[in-house]
């Protein structure tokens, strides 16, 4: 539930950056008609911080907003995040996609935030059963990179280990290469290509997508094989090394295939390939921007 | 309407024995937009190259393809002849049925259809080629040269006797390299500081030679015509335009023990104030301040000062930056020894009188040490036996390199020999795998030390070498005979494999040229383009390519310069047009495709409407730097950026000409 001191904070912040010009928008949570739910709200003037409010409720990444025209036009802009929303900002930054001089972070510590479908059913304690399972992998319930913090009153997540997060990509990983590609034909086979997981992703910044591309078209448009095979594997190459686990495409996906499975399972072969995280450092290069003699290049045969 | 003329070679049997030639014809005429298909026994003869012209002229074709051997080989031949009848010369595509079938494959029936299929995909990809023009880039007519060796010295001295102006930069004091190292030469035994110092002098005096020494490279950039770049002066303590080289300072320089001399491998000593050799160019002292007790004692020390006549030593002296703006570059980095620690057994750094081949060399020449009186360094004793120990390092996949250093088989049989001309009724045995001895007057001179010098030559290894008496006890292995040999011998000489100069893989990457697994730099072919890199306007000479003796590092050192003064001849330097160009209408400036730009080739460019406000910024390819390597393509997420003449969507039709 939204917590009054959490949101006092949080809009005298919003309030001092709209008064003193140094931002022209926060973009931040506002509660939803439903009180189980919040919704993005954009704040430009100083008297409607009051709207601004925080709880574990707040499950988009509101990162996405700042790849769109209508919010780059205000310039320098504030944003409230959470901690994996924060690395969504550090990769804009990162690909050149926002100035860090024009965003100002208002970083909000954060514990986990309820499954929405959990919360709708009325769901109201954060625990190991009731958060996403990026947030019980979370390393970042602070953010890494904040103007301003506003600490959380939530009591800490307790893991008691049962809870197994991403446990299918353990399971997906013993099968074979065709029991793997049958698994994936069945998920893909529901995609819609509504291209939602796209649209909710703080990351899929390009003004012409690949899959818009139809000189040649490179991927199928019709919404069934392989057309969609296509879509959801480039979809996933193009954010390997890149996605920071927000998990806001699964969450938007419609027909509910598991992306974060494919997301989270790259990420952890980026990682153990190449050491590298991503959404950490805004000074770090992208992974698949560098080359390194120490590649690995044992699949050159 | 494309309307593609399809000429398929035979090339004599080489083509036709594998690949049923007139099939693919056949093929190639079903093709929609095919209106011509002949097949021919040579095309890149006269008479091909007419049958060509003629059917472009007669048919008005709009494209050709040639299934053929490798464009390597004859693209340009066939371009050419397309742009006489008034084709655009990328509109002729190859397909490369020798290299890539007749030559690899031996089933007739699957050749030919691996060939119709390479054939197709050309028909495909020519009829989506649009015209490119080649890019044309201003050329800054200066060169520079990195190195002040033998190679480098030859390169400079050239390009500088063409008209051109050239900037020389060396790391250490002086120019000369590794070449002034030496005594006497092979084969013809003249002393190297004979030949050598006039070319020093030459370039010192040269009035088109800019010569930076005791001075680094610090960066390049830019490209070809256009290269920027900055050179670190160190700084030398010393204001070179006043100091007349003297030696006042260096004789009252208090460290003048303690401190091991460069120049003479450490062989002797020498002053912090110092000149590396007394024929340096320029005759002016370098102060290091690593051992100067000015620096290390706070000021007391200023001896060299108080002597100097024109007072031109500056201990406040700073490094300096110096720009330079150049057309073209020569590597010329030249090398250094191996190490040889991995023969414990050779009791190398154990043992005083175990050298190295390019130390015997200082103990030879007259400016050295001993003042070419061979003398020992353990007792100063003139040794009356000494053994030669060949491939040490070279030619040791396990413990070495594999690769052989080429100048060690000659300079060993110099060093018997001057060692039997200056110790009269001494003893030389050299040990050897192989003796290589293919240059002019090479053989003759090496069965001259054995057969006049009385060299012994011992084909084998030595196994050990210890102590033991005062003498050095070498065991080895003479593998002719068969026997285990044992001589005491009163010094070593071990011919230590020669290996890029330390920090050279650094200026490659730098330059971005390529090296290999040694750090040897690499050629752009290594036969038919020895003195180019694979960087357009960059050259290279001398050992920094890889072991080689003088008169080849002399030859490499003048082809880089002809390649310089061929390129200066024109006002531009023309590149091909299959460079990267970027869609800036998609364009997202995430610029990933500049991260994995292997050649700096691609820039910001901010896109600004007609008040003069950036509007947007996109990715920007310098053509003087693209290669055309397409490696952008890949990293490139919206597919905003392309390679003319490799353009997705004729790739994406080859592909799809293959489905059938």
């Amino acid at each position: 539930m939204a917590n009054t001191k959490t949101d006092e904070k949080l809009q005298k912040i919003a309030k001092d950056l709209l008064e003193s010009g140094e931002v022209n928008l926060i973009i931040g949570y506002t509660k939803g008609s439903n009180p189980q739910r919040m919704r993005p709200v954009f704040i430009t003037k100083p008297e409607e911080v009051e709207k601004l409010s925080f709880s574990h409720n707040a499950v988009q990444d509101l990162a996405v907003f700042l790849k769109k025209q209508e919010v780059k036009k205000y310039g320098k802009i504030g944003i409230t995040v959470k901690g994996c929303d924060e690395k969504a900002v550090n990769s804009l930054i990162q690909e050149y996609q926002l100035s860090r001089d024009n965003i100002k972070i208002i970083g909000m510590q954060c514990n986990g935030v309820i499954k929405q479908n959990l919360a709708d059913k009325g769901e109201t304690k954060v625990s190991e059963t009731t958060v996403y399972d990026k947030c019980l992998i979370c390393q970042e319930h602070t953010p890494v990179l904040y103007d301003f913090l506003i600490e959380t009153e939530e009591p800490e997540l307790s893991l008691s280990g049962n809870v197994k997060p991403y446990a299918d990509i353990e399971k997906l990983d013993e099968l074979s290469t065709e029991e793997k590609n049958a698994y994936w034909a069945k998920e893909f086979d529901k995609c819609i290509k509504c291209y939602a997981c796209r649209q909710a992703c703080p990351l899929c910044f390009c003004s012409r997508c690949i899959v818009e591309k139809n000189m040649p078209q490179w991927i199928d448009t019709n919404s069934e094989e392989p057309g969609n095979a296509q879509w959801n594997m480039i979809r996933a190459y193009h954010l390997s090394g890149r996605c920071i686990g927000c998990g806001e495409c699964e969450r938007a996906c419609p027909v509910n295939i598991p992306l974060m499975l494919i997301n989270e399972k790259m990420a952890r072969d980026v990682y153990n390939l190449f050491g590298y995280k991503s959404g950490l450092d805004i000074n770090a290069k992208p992974v698949f921007g560098v080359f390194s003699e120490n590649d690995f290049n044992d699949f050159i045969k | 309407m494309s309307r593609i003329g399809v000429f398929v070679c035979w090339c004599g049997s080489n083509i036709a024995s594998t690949v049923d030639v007139e099939k693919v014809r056949e093929e190639a005429a079903k093709i929609p937009g095919v209106v011509s298909a002949l097949d021919y026994k040579y095309m890149c003869s006269d008479p091909g190259q007419n049958s060509l012209r003629n059917v472009i002229k007669e048919k008005n074709l709009t494209g050709v393809v040639l299934a053929a051997c490798s464009p390597h080989m004859h693209e340009n031949t066939f371009r050419k002849a397309a742009v006489k009848e008034g084709l655009n010369p990328y509109f002729v595509e190859i397909a490369n049925i020798r290299e890539q079938v007749s030559w690899v494959h031996e089933d007739k029936e699957r050749a030919t259809a691996k060939a119709v299929d390479l054939m197709k995909m050309m028909v495909e990809k020519v009829k989506r080629d649009k015209p490119i023009e080649d890019v044309r880039v201003p050329l800054n007519k200066k060169a520079l040269v990195i190195g002040g060796g033998i190679s480098g010295i030859q390169a400079a001295l050239d390009i500088a006797n063409g008209g051109v102006e050239v900037v020389l930069v060396e790391k250490e004091p002086s120019i000369g390299g590794r070449m002034i190292q030496l005594d006497e030469t092979f084969p013809t035994l003249d002393c190297s500081s004979c030949i050598m110092t006039p070319k020093m002098v030459e370039v010192n005096q040269h009035p088109n030679i800019k010569l930076y020494t005791y001075s680094e490279i610090e960066d390049v950039s830019g490209y070809i015509g256009n290269f920027k770049v900055k050179i670190k002066k160190k700084a030398r303590s010393v204001v070179e335009k006043d100091c007349t080289g003297c030696g006042e300072c260096w004789n009252a320089c208090p460290m003048h023990k303690n401190v091991k001399s460069e120049f003479n491998l450490n062989l002797s000593e020498r002053t912090a104030i110092y000149v590396p050799f007394p024929q340096a160019v320029p005759l002016v002292p370098v102060l290091d301040r690593s051992v100067c007790l000015h620096f290390k004692k706070g000021g007391k020390c200023q001896k060299c000062l108080d002597v100097c006549g024109p007072k031109c030593i500056d201990f406040g002296l700073q490094d300096e930056i110096i720009e330079e703006t150049v057309g073209a570059i020569v590597a010329a980095t030249g090398y250094d020894l191996m190490e040889t620690s991995m023969y414990g057994e050779y009791g190398y750094g154990k043992y005083k009188d175990v050298v190295s081949g390019l130390q015997f060399e200082r103990l030879l020449s007259a400016s050295g040490p001993t003042e070419g009186v061979i003398k020992r360094p353990s007792d100063g004793k003139t040794p009356q036996t000494i053994v030669f120990v060949q491939c040490v390092g070279s030619r040791d996949p396990e413990k070495g390199v594999p690769y052989c250093s080429k100048v060690c088989c000659m300079y060993t049989a110099k060093h018997a020999k001057l060692f039997a001309h200056k110790v009269h009724g001494s003893q030389s045995y050299v040990f050897y795998i192989d003796i290589r001895s293919t240059s002019k007057g090479y053989e003759e001179f090496v069965r001259g030390t054995m057969e006049q010098d009385g060299a012994v030559y011992l084909r084998g290894r030595v196994s050990k070498i210890y102590e033991d008496n005062g003498k050095l006890i070498v065991k080895g292995a003479d593998t002719l005979s068969g026997n285990q040999v044992e001589i005491a011998a009163d010094m070593v000489v071990l011919a230590t494999g020669v290996i890029p100069k330390k920090g050279s893989d650094k200026l490659a990457q730098m330059l971005g040229i390529s090296y290999d697994k040694y750090g040897f730099l690499t050629e752009s072919h290594p036969k038919l383009r020895p003195a180019e890199s694979s960087t357009a306007g960059i050259f290279l000479a001398g050992m920094a390519q890889g072991p080689r003796d003088i008169p080849e590092s002399v030859v490499s050192g003048s082809a880089a310069a002809s390649k310089i003064l061929g390129l200066f001849s024109k006002s531009e330097y023309e590149v091909e047009g299959t460079i990267s160009s970027v869609n800036e209408a998609t364009c997202v400036a995430c610029f990933y495709c500049q991260r994995v730009c292997a050649y700096n080739a691609i820039s910001r460019k901010e896109i600004k409407d007609r008040n003069g406000n950036v509007v947007k910024v996109v990715a920007n390819v310098n053509p003087g730097l693209c290669t055309g390597c397409g490696a952008c393509v890949n990293a490139c997420f919206s597919k905003s950026i392309d390679v003319k003449g490799f353009m997705d969507d004729q790739i994406y039709a080859e592909i799809k000409s293959l489905a059938v």
